[in-house]
């Protein structure tokens, strides 16, 4: 008997002897995708279930339009450090237009992070303490900007909790000294159900002396870039850059428009938890004299099963 | 060389051997030490001791009918004061170091769950993260009685002990006081013209300030929703305007009863009165609600809120709450269970709005009690009730944080002698109310109210909560009422 042809008996023995569990079909696990639909930069509201397509790694699955649960929580994951001084400014302008538009009835919790995440509000529907806490901070401790470590922990926190979860991101998107890596993110990304927004604080300063720096800090400064870009894509949020003081209004309102305008689509996966990324693709269209009209869809790229 | 020439020749002057100054010196020191360390020695037995321990354990009113017959000698008092000093010492140091050392097993279970944590399965992170919880909650607890519990609990019994050695005397001024008249001479003597004496002109030109206050409270979102029941409602605005009918006030009292659990009550200027649910669940009995609204309504006549205004304006104009905060005058105490919830991320109003007051309150806060006081009785209501609850507050729910109320106030042997001393001042008066079935009826009301709020926070998300599914965090055998030696016995000193 060919070698080959030994291993691959030794396998299916293994595979029926031990891990029997693994090799039953997986029994349907309910999945919930939220997101917008986009026509260049409006917002499109009112479809119905015969607007969307839905496939599961190219295979198309069954699904249904619910209502978006609420209230929602929104943690806010503000970088506070040392290193953000010259830009804590446009954090706390962020910060503060975000907590001016946000609707009563969410729960919102305030943590930020520097060398590590503080929790200062926990969920709270008092919208006042997020900003009467931030307001009484004092001067930030440490130096370090742990940004991966701070996402990665407050999404293992958030992925204990039921319900709608959205996370914004308010920093540079910079990363000092983390333990873990940008693997490590996207990968915990891709494996929590939580919408991920990611602010640029910094960019404004950034357009005011981008022909003063060097290759190397450009070339951070693009790497934060990408990082946010990276959650955004990853989790079905965006990622935001704002090149001066007064787009923080429109941003964080923004914020809140897609938040009150996502859809909800319920659906049974079939995938096994084999802990690897299986990718979504939702359509969006509409019939207008029998032609079919596209439009944007942002939403998660997929699931990682564990 | 004598003592005396090693004195005479400047003390550590010795030139004949250096053995001597082993000798000389704790002689010398002995010599030396006040007289008041002397008597501060504990070695006084524990039966001795007894009758005072046991004095300690009254209450304030008590205390104020008793402490004239009690005989302690100031050998008693002084060892006394040593023993509960030592004690504080020793309780706070063994909590604080009990907190750091859960401090460092929590940052290192976070640190190896940090390096695992790629590689763990789920249950394995389960229970890692039960651990971090447990011990996150430990170590909260640990902090809050090192920090809050122990020490007022504490100065809570130094201020008895003052109160026995030294109201005997000062019950002997008041009476004093009262034999010759000239009680009626003290500031706001004059109780029987109350409602048509001026205390400070121009109440009416604080609403503007109060309205502008609570419109910014609203809009910060630091608010608490409003109590729903209509019956609580109408119970407290009912109580409150009987109490302003009696009072010096001259502007109308907007009553507000805001659903959270801190014990508190405060005033803003102008007569908008806010009244917690925390404080109607803490009261037992109609006086000693009365005697905190009261105090608060106090602060209203007095136009406290619009002479701290001015005042803190300026020193904390960088940050708007606190301007809030400085013209609100909070009247309320907020129990252990405040603290815990602060350290799991919520806290009340009374942390946001007292943190400027420091240092700003504490003549007024005496006028308040005062005047408070003044206008319980003109009511028709038990003065003492105002006594009895500051009693409840620091003796049997304990752990009164310093923050919304004890820390901006002048000590309680102060404020409890200065009550007591103007009920004493007060004519006296037959029928004076402790409770009604009123009260009673509201208790009911609110025990609905106090359970939806209750299930409502149990609906609370957190980012901070129990985790799903892990055993129930460890908690200190220790529960409010329980006398704090049961948290850690006194050293040196065995019943």
């Amino acid at each position: 008997m060919p070698r080959a042809r030994i291993l691959q008996v030794i396998r299916a023995l293994v595979a029926v002897l031990c891990c029997g569990a693994v090799a039953r079909p997986q029994s349907p696990a309910q999945r919930s995708l939220y997101f917008t639909v986009e026509e260049g930069d409006k917002l499109v509201t009112g479809l119905t279930e015969q607007n969307f397509r839905l496939t599961e790694d190219g295979q198309p699955v069954t699904f249904r339009l619910a209502p978006p649960e609420t209230p929602i929580l929104i943690t806010l994951l503000v970088e506070y450090s040392q290193a953000s001084g010259l830009y804590l400014n446009d954090i706390e302008t962020a910060l503060k237009e975000f907590m001016d538009a946000a609707p009563e009835g969410n729960w919102y919790a305030l943590a930020t992070f520097a060398q590590e995440v503080q929790i200062h509000v926990d969920f709270t529907k008092r919208k006042g303490e997020i900003l009467a806490t931030y307001s009484g901070l004092g001067q930030p401790f440490w130096g370090e900007v742990n940004t991966y470590d701070a996402i990665y922990d407050t999404l293992e926190k958030l992925e204990l909790l039921p319900g709608r979860r959205v996370l914004i991101v308010i920093g540079s998107g910079l990363n000092t000294l983390s333990g873990h890596t940008l693997t490590d993110v996207q990968k915990k990304v891709e494996a929590t159900d939580v919408v991920v927004f990611g602010i640029g604080a910094g960019s404004m300063l950034r357009g005011q002396y981008d022909a003063y720096l060097s290759t190397g800090a450009r070339m951070q400064l693009t790497q934060a870039e990408a990082f946010f870009q990276m959650l955004a894509k990853k989790s079905g949020g965006q990622a935001f850059f704002p090149r001066f003081e007064t787009a923080y209004r429109d941003v964080m309102r923004a914020v809140h428009t897609m938040l009150q305008h996502q859809y909800r689509i319920i659906y049974e996966s079939r995938l096994r938890p084999d802990n690897k990324f299986h990718r979504v693709k939702l359509e969006a269209f509409q019939m207008v004299d029998d032609k079919r009209k596209d439009f944007t869809v942002r939403v998660r790229e997929g699931w990682r099963f564990r | 060389m004598t003592e005396s020439s090693a004195m005479r020749n400047g003390v550590f002057q010795f030139k004949d051997g250096g053995w001597r100054r082993l000798v000389a010196i704790p002689t010398i020191l002995s010599l030396v030490w006040p007289v008041s360390g002397q008597q501060a020695k504990t070695s006084l037995p524990p039966e001795v001791l007894n009758p005072l321990r046991q004095a300690l354990q009254k209450s304030y009113k008590e205390l104020f009918d008793e402490a004239p017959k009690l005989e302690f000698s100031a050998a008693q008092i002084a060892a006394m004061r040593k023993i509960l000093e030592d004690a504080q010492k020793s309780c706070v140091s063994q909590y604080k170091r009990r907190s750091d050392e859960l401090s460092k097993q929590l940052r290192s279970e976070q640190a190896s769950l940090k390096a695992a944590s790629a590689k763990i399965s789920d249950k394995e992170r389960k229970d890692r993260h039960c651990k971090i919880q447990n011990l996150r909650a430990l170590e909260s607890q640990a902090r809050v009685l090192a920090e809050n519990a122990i020490p007022i609990a504490y100065e809570n019994k130094k201020a008895k002990l003052e109160l026995i050695e030294k109201w005997p005397e000062e019950l002997k001024r008041i009476q004093a006081e009262i034999a010759s008249g000239s009680y009626l001479q003290r500031r706001w003597g004059d109780v029987k013209d109350i409602g048509f004496r001026e205390l400070v002109p121009g109440q009416e030109k604080d609403i503007k300030d109060g309205q502008e206050a609570v419109q910014q409270m609203k809009m910060s979102g630091l608010m608490p929703p409003e109590v729903d029941d209509p019956e609580v409602r109408k119970y407290v605005t009912s109580l409150a305007e009987q109490i302003g009918k009696h009072s010096d006030l001259k502007v109308p009292l907007k009553v507000t009863v805001l659903n959270s659990k801190e014990i508190n009550a405060f005033a803003l200027p102008g007569g908008f009165l806010f009244v917690q649910r925390g404080l109607l669940e803490a009261a037992e009995n109609e006086s000693q609600l009365a005697g905190v609204i009261a105090h608060e309504i106090g602060h209203v006549t007095g136009r406290h809120g619009n002479k701290l205004m001015k005042r803190a304006t300026i020193a904390s104009a960088i940050y708007q709450a606190a301007q809030i905060a400085a013209a609100i005058l909070t009247g309320g105490a907020a129990t252990i269970g405040t603290y815990y919830a602060l350290q799991y991320g919520f806290y009340g109003l009374g942390m946001v709005l007292s943190l400027e007051m420091l240092g700003v309150s504490r003549e007024f806060e005496l006028e308040a009690d005062q005047l408070g006081v003044q206008y319980a009785w003109n009511s028709g209501f038990d003065p003492s009730g105002f006594i009895e609850f500051f009693d409840k507050m620091a003796t049997k729910e304990g752990y009164v944080t310093g923050l919304s109320w004890f820390r901006t106030h002048p000590p309680f042997y102060q404020r409890m002698v200065n009550s007591k001393r103007e009920i004493m001042f007060l004519p006296p008066k037959e029928g004076l109310i402790q409770n009604s079935p009123a009260f009673d009826q509201m208790k009911k009301a609110l025990a609905k109210v106090t359970a939806r709020a209750e299930e409502e926070d149990k609906e609370r998300p957190s980012l901070l909560a129990p985790v799903q599914g892990c055993p129930a965090p460890e908690k200190v055998e220790y529960k409010p009422g329980e006398p704090i030696e049961k948290l850690c016995p006194e050293p040196g000193f065995s019943k």
